[in-house]
């Protein structure tokens, strides 16, 4: 179903509980990875996506309908995220890098990266980065989302967002090069 | 490895090598999305959860000082004692009340009720202060009781 269909049928109470079930069908898939790539945790993104489409349910009415439905989805995930990340900083005192240690420690959990030693080295400095600039790479080089767009998703000048990935790319190059050379 | 390592000579993966979600998670997960969406809708306090944290949080100390200020007042203020409360009230409604209630009060009982109220010699002794006075004085000394 297209997204304008959606949001018509939305408009009509007779049809919203049908439409909305239709968005999260279409959507829930991207936003659960977009979220996790995040949180890493599963429980986590499970409690953030669904938390992402009840405020997409109590906002929707008020959606511009110019706008693209999929990129507004992606902004109230973006910001979920971010503020989760913070608060789970706040809450437990924790500095940057300790959240990352904390993310990286649930990455070499995961039995899916035994025996790919870059691999696992590559998430860790991914998750080293800052909550922002992770977001930034994760659009760019994951979802390979056009910077235009991740404009829209971050409301971030497209020039801001090219040096922050360029930066984020030279951090984990050089991370993953040290991390070589010392084993 | 000894050359530095390039991200673009790296394979790229369409997203990282995180563990799959459990078995029929996306199958269930828009039944569960529902549920979440239509309790809310029928809770009386969702205007709350649509307020952003900030503005919650501020409302929620706004609560709590205007409930120390009432607390305040309160004791600045004690409530009037129940005879002067009484007092304030029309005596028809008291009237009225009294022949309501299951006091078995009758509108003969409240028309005598004046009289009883006045001090209760008058009712009986015709003689004014002087005239009293008078009868006292011309009293034995010794049939006194003062």
């Amino acid at each position: 179903m297209e997204d304008q269909e959606i949001l018509v049928k939305f408009d009509d109470p007779a049809t919203r509980n049908v439409a909305f079930n239709q968005l999260v069908r279409k959507y829930q898939q991207k936003v659960y990875w977009h979220v996790r790539k995040m949180v890493i945790d599963h429980d986590d993104a499970d409690d953030l996506t669904q938390d992402v489409f009840v405020k997409v349910w109590n906002h929707l009415a008020s959606f511009r309908r110019d706008a693209s439905l999929y990129t507004w989805i992606y902004r109230i995930a973006t910001n979920e995220c971010l503020s989760f990340l913070a608060s789970k900083r706040r809450k437990f005192f924790l500095p940057l890098h300790d959240v990352g240690a904390e993310l990286t420690a649930k990455v070499e959990a995961d039995a899916s990266l035994a025996g790919d030693e870059v691999e696992r080295t590559l998430q860790k400095a991914i998750l080293r980065l800052p909550d922002k600039q992770r977001l930034v790479f994760n659009l760019r080089y994951y979802d390979e989302m056009p910077y235009e767009q991740m404009a829209e998703v971050t409301g971030t000048s497209v020039g801001a967002l090219k040096a922050s990935y360029h930066h984020a790319v030279k951090k984990i190059e050089q991370y993953v090069t040290e991390a070589s050379l010392n084993n | 490895m000894n050359t530095p390592f390039r991200l673009d000579k790296h394979p790229r993966r369409s997203q990282p090598p995180l563990a799959s979600p459990p078995d029929r998670y996306f199958e269930q997960l828009p039944s569960r999305v529902m549920e979440r969406v239509t309790s809310e809708v029928n809770s009386p306090v969702r205007w709350l959860g649509l307020l952003p944290a900030p503005l919650r949080t501020a409302l929620a100390s706004l609560v709590l000082l205007g409930g120390f200020a009432t607390t305040y007042v309160l004791i600045q203020h004690p409530p009037t004692p129940p005879a002067d409360s009484l007092a304030s009230v029309p005596q028809q409604e008291l009237v009225d009340y009294l022949l309501a209630s299951d006091q078995r009060v009758t509108l003969t009982d409240l028309a005598e009720l004046p009289a009883t109220a006045q001090p209760l010699p008058e009712t009986y002794l015709q003689a004014s202060p002087s005239e009293v006075q008078d009868v006292l004085d011309a009293q034995p000394l010794e049939d006194t009781y003062l």
